[in-house]
């Protein structure tokens, strides 16, 4: 399987007549856009497309997702495959990519399970959708009183649909750089560098329902039995995010699109070790599914004759379960482990960071702690509806003041502790 | 929660992810029945969650009276 990402680089954003790039300039339509989210009878009369730069004093809040706009240009296939696509097979061919672009979706869903996200100010230096070019769709829906589970999907489907078409409408320019990666089906994966141990990665989505829930080719999660990922179908949107959970480690389409773990582990694949598939897996709110799904996500690991597994939390409480659970099947099964979560150890840092544990998770690495506490400087502008940080998960009543300050935990925002990796920020034991 | 209290009290942690509540250290666990819905479900009808709640509950006060000497499910 061959994948090449042809990468436009984007850093400036304008509204004009059509949508298009030039010389790194995203022009947009905002008509046409607008149109296009519009055709969707769930979302309201009142929607609204604004722009949001690194830099900027813009505050952008409630945020649901962010998506990464990508568009197949050759191969098999498109993107956002059962959801916007069809159901073909992605990850080979020609993918354009905006980079730097993102489209982000605000409105008010499940209000405490959005985020924040500053495009300014020490709030962007937690934030990887600071750094860029967003394109934000404010969103509402037709009827006040729509079930959330509708309102989720159609705010879903928007962003996809903003996503695709932003791609769609550039497909005829020419690439600024070409990324290919490549990745062997199962037969040449074990037979090649025969003195690398055989690595896997196993890719925990949250899948909780109530509006806790993860895409793979358009299926729900939570109704899979693991199964096995080519890390390039990851690159073309096989897997999407509908989930509503608290803003920091909710992994965002975007990250999906971009999952870090996947790309470390290509760059590194053939070197230090042969990086055989991806298993993707799930987090269920029942006892017996957690076990049934641990136990088939490490015996496929175990099938495929794996030395060693990353393996990535999304969420945390009882989605810390599956991970140990996880963690302990595949060591027992003699397959070793690197555990990639994060920390809600208290405000001081004082609690216990995480709901379980066991002795043979003696690998573990963090993205941070999300209670930390984090105060917000007014921005100029909002995005959005400033007040909803009083009560998105990681605020309070109180935690927004008259001059547009908010104070909060990190949890607050949009993927400020990434169980996938994506931030910038990190530490060293000295 | 379930810690402090027994300092002075017994108590049966009724939870659904025993394992969390294994680690925690709770010394009388029944298992629940889901994450969103502990002592029901909504894919039954009334009446039949009103038999599944009886039977935890039922298990629950039978746990509390079990003289222990170990952590303890009560699976069955």
């Amino acid at each position: 399987m061959r994948l090449e990402l042809h990468r436009i680089f984007v850093n400036k954003l304008a509204f004009g007549e059509k949508t298009g790039v030039k010389d790194g300039v995203l022009t947009i339509d905002k008509k046409e856009l607008l149109d296009l989210i519009s055709e969707d009878a769930l979302l309201g009369k009142k929607l609204d497309v604004d722009l949001a730069m690194p830099g900027d004093s813009i505050r952008i809040v409630p945020v649901k997702d962010v998506i990464e706009p990508r568009w197949k240009i050759e191969g098999s296939g498109q993107v956002f495959p059962g959801m916007v696509s069809d159901v073909e097979t992605v990850g080979e061919g020609k993918t354009l990519v905006l980079s730097g672009a993102a489209v982000v979706t605000a409105g008010k869903i499940v209000r405490f399970q959005e985020g924040i996200i500053d495009m300014s100010g020490p709030g962007a230096d937690y934030t990887p959708y600071s750094q860029t070019c967003n394109v934000v769709l404010l969103l509402e829906p037709s009827d006040p009183g729509m079930d959330k589970h509708d309102y989720e999907a159609a705010c879903r489907m928007a962003g996809l649909k903003a996503a695709a078409y932003l791609a769609r409408c550039c497909a005829q320019a020419n690439a600024d750089r070409v990324d290919a990666f490549e990745h062997p089906n199962i037969r040449e994966a074990m037979t090649l560098h025969p003195g690398l141990p055989k690595v896997g990665y196993l890719y925990m989505l949250q899948t909780q329902g109530l509006l806790h829930d993860t895409y793979l080719y358009g299926v729900d999660v939570k109704k899979i039995l693991p199964t096995v990922v080519s890390p390039l179908e990851v690159m073309d949107g096989a897997i999407v995010s509908g989930n509503c959970v608290s803003a920091c480690d909710k992994n965002s389409s975007y990250v999906h699109q971009n999952n870090p773990v996947i790309a470390d582990m290509l760059k590194r694949h053939g070197k230090d070790f042969n990086f055989v598939t991806c298993i993707v897996t799930n987090e269920n709110v029942t006892l017996a599914d957690k076990r049934r799904s641990s136990s088939f996500a490490t015996k496929l690991a175990a099938m495929l004759g794996l030395d060693g597994m990353v393996i990535t939390e999304e969420g945390f409480g009882n989605p810390d379960a599956d991970l140990i659970m996880n963690c302990w099947k595949a060591e027992r099964l003699g397959i070793k482990t690197a555990l990639l979560t994060d920390e809600y150890a208290g405000q001081d840092g004082a609690s216990q960071s995480l709901a379980d544990s066991c002795v043979e998770g003696d690998a573990c690495v963090t993205a941070g702690n999300a209670n930390e506490v984090i105060v917000l400087p007014p921005m100029k502008k909002v995005l959005g509806f400033a007040e909803e940080a009083n009560v998105i998960a990681g605020g309070w009543q109180g935690s927004l003041v008259p001059d547009g300050t908010i104070t909060v935990e990190l949890q607050a925002i949009t993927g400020s502790t990434s169980e996938l990796g994506y931030t910038k920020l990190g530490a060293y034991t000295l | 929660m379930v810690k402090e209290i027994e300092r002075k009290l017994p108590v049966v942690h009724v939870c659904t992810i025993v394992p969390i509540s294994q680690t925690v250290g709770a010394n009388r666990i029944v298992p629940a029945i889901a994450i969103p819905h502990p002592f029901g479900d909504p894919t039954r009808t009334p009446e039949e969650e009103k038999v599944i709640r009886r039977r935890l509950v039922e298990k629950a006060l039978k746990a509390l009276q079990t003289e222990i000497t170990e952590q303890t499910v009560f699976a069955s």
